[in-house]
């Protein structure tokens, strides 16, 4: 069973006059990175939502299909209980995932394994280590509303990470990381899926991603048109005419006309330019 | 505003202070008479004080100087009946009662609330809620509601200085001022609603929606001190509605 199964799925925000989703399947495995990428408005954040069941519970609207988390319907208002601390999402924006109550770094990351009736020593325990990974133990007593945007987003990162989510949905997480934020990430990302989890992240960060994820996922016009390794999907042109993109190595070769496969890093552009 | 290292009210348990502000304003309402008013609110003075909150009933001043002059414009200047001279001034006895009894009320009711919100520790007020197994929910709207303003102020304070480096023109006339209100207000506003659908999603995925019992991870105790203060604060409040409702 997948941990994420999404089959012809229409999704339809309130209003709109078109939908996000359009007929969409798309799985992601346990112990595996799968990235979701496409042009803007191609459906990736909404397939997110769709699979936290934020989308239509929380957004409104109306959906079709069907869709499994974890082997049950996140839109069920009951599965909230099921899919509690098993199922993570991570958005953009950090300032608008904390929690808004907690004084500390070290209470926002205690926020959810608290609400969850976890034992006391388990959450101290559990807290420390996810800050210990995310390299921000030494704000542990800051609070949370005076940490710079980069910080902020590891410290969401870490109230993720003390859950062990089975799940991670990740919606741009590296947007308001620096270099060494983003290559943690990817450290990251890539422990949880070697943990067992299964890691679904929309991102347009191909230069990242490229080596991080296992699966790659191109979305246009509300459902997936490509998939395969990222390895073979970034080097070629289908990735370009779906309005997605590769990284820049690759656009620096398809800009001087170089034709597919083209290569994805500074080493292979080298290698191949200086032959 | 903070409290002094140590205060009493920083270390009360988080329920007390609520509990005897919420007292504090129905026995300053309930009490009749300009006498019982002055008392609550000199009792409550001295009962800021001793808990450490002093600052507070300073404070306090600042939104009742207006509110205390209007009053006395209203009552004591514009008020009929028995008159008499101060200061050269003619002004209405009765008048002048009815506005010192309402000033002592607000007052009262000002200092407690301010001192409340300066001994207020979000954290430790969950945690005594989460100890006493009661909604989590209901917590959050209490303590998301007390964190909300100053999260605005710092919002507005921001969007204050961004627009002013994009050439927004805060001095000058009145009408470049209010010509000014459009480019802070309406970022403002957007912003925080468009805040709020990715905050319920984060809550909702963070597990806020579905709190069957909440670990208090550090309770406050709560000491015989904080549960006589608390029934006599009731016991007053209930007394002074009795008064009320007999004499």
């Amino acid at each position: 069973m997948s941990a994420l199964d999404l089959r012809l799925v229409d999704f339809t925000y309130p209003g709109a006059p078109s939908p996000a989703l359009s007929q969409c399947t798309l799985c992601a495995e346990a112990g595996a990175v799968t990235w979701l990428t496409g042009a803007l408005g191609s459906g990736t954040s909404t397939a997110l939502l769709v699979a936290a069941g934020l989308a239509p519970r929380h957004t409104g609207g109306l959906r079709a299909g069907q869709v499994r988390t974890l082997g049950v319907d996140p839109a069920d208002p009951s599965s909230a209980r099921d899919l509690g601390g098993r199922v993570a999402l991570v958005l953009p924006s950090p300032v608008s995932q904390l929690s808004g109550i907690a004084e500390t770094v070290a209470q926002e990351v205690a926020f959810a394994p608290a609400n969850l009736g976890w034992a006391a020593g388990r959450i101290h325990d559990g807290v420390a280590r996810a800050l210990d990974i995310l390299g921000i133990s030494h704000l542990a007593d800051r609070d949370p509303a005076t940490l710079s945007g980069g910080e902020m987003q590891r410290t969401v990162l870490a109230a993720t990470l003390v859950l062990a989510p089975e799940l991670w949905l990740l919606d741009e997480p590296a947007s308001a990381l620096d270099a060494g934020g983003r290559a943690l990430l990817h450290r990251l990302l890539r422990a949880e899926a070697e943990r067992g989890s299964a890691v679904v992240v929309a991102s347009e960060d191909a230069d990242g991603l490229a080596g991080v994820a296992d699966r790659l996922v191109v979305f246009d016009a509300g459902r997936p048109v490509l998939e395969g390794s990222p390895d073979a999907v970034l080097r070629g042109d289908p990735v370009w005419e779906a309005g997605a993109g590769s990284t820049t190595i690759a656009a620096l070769a398809r800009a001087a006309q170089v034709s597919a496969p083209r290569p994805l890093t500074v080493e292979e552009g080298v290698a191949q330019w200086t032959r | 505003m903070t409290l002094a290292p140590g205060a009493l009210a920083a270390r009360a348990h988080p329920f007390t202070p609520l509990v005897l502000t919420v007292c504090i304003a129905v026995t300053a309402v309930a009490l009749p008479g300009t006498e019982a008013a002055v008392a609550v609110y000199a009792a409550t003075l001295l009962l800021v004080i001793v808990a450490g909150a002093g600052r507070a009933a300073l404070r306090a001043l600042i939104p009742l100087a207006p509110l205390w002059f209007f009053l006395l414009l209203l009552h004591g200047v514009l008020g009929g009946g028995e008159t008499l001279t101060v200061l050269g001034a003619t002004l209405s006895r009765g008048g002048l009662t009815l506005a010192a009894t309402q000033a002592a009320r607000l007052g009262a009711i000002a200092t407690a609330s301010l001192a409340l919100y300066a001994s207020f520790s979000p954290a430790r007020f969950v945690d005594a809620v989460a100890q006493r197994g009661w909604s989590f929910s209901l917590a959050y709207v209490v303590v998301a509601t007390l964190l909300a303003l100053p999260r605005f102020r710092a919002r507005a304070a921001s969007i204050l200085e961004a627009q002013r480096s994009r050439g927004l023109r805060l001095r000058g006339s009145p009408f470049n001022r209010l010509r000014a209100i459009g480019p802070i207000t309406f970022p403002l506003v957007l912003g925080a609603l468009a805040e709020v659908d990715e905050r319920g999603f984060a809550l909702e995925t963070r597990c806020a929606s579905a709190v069957e019992r909440r670990t208090a991870l550090a309770p406050p105790p709560d000491r015989a001190l904080d549960r006589v203060a608390r029934w006599v604060g009731i016991a007053a409040a209930l007394a002074a509605v009795m008064w009320r409702l007999l004499a």
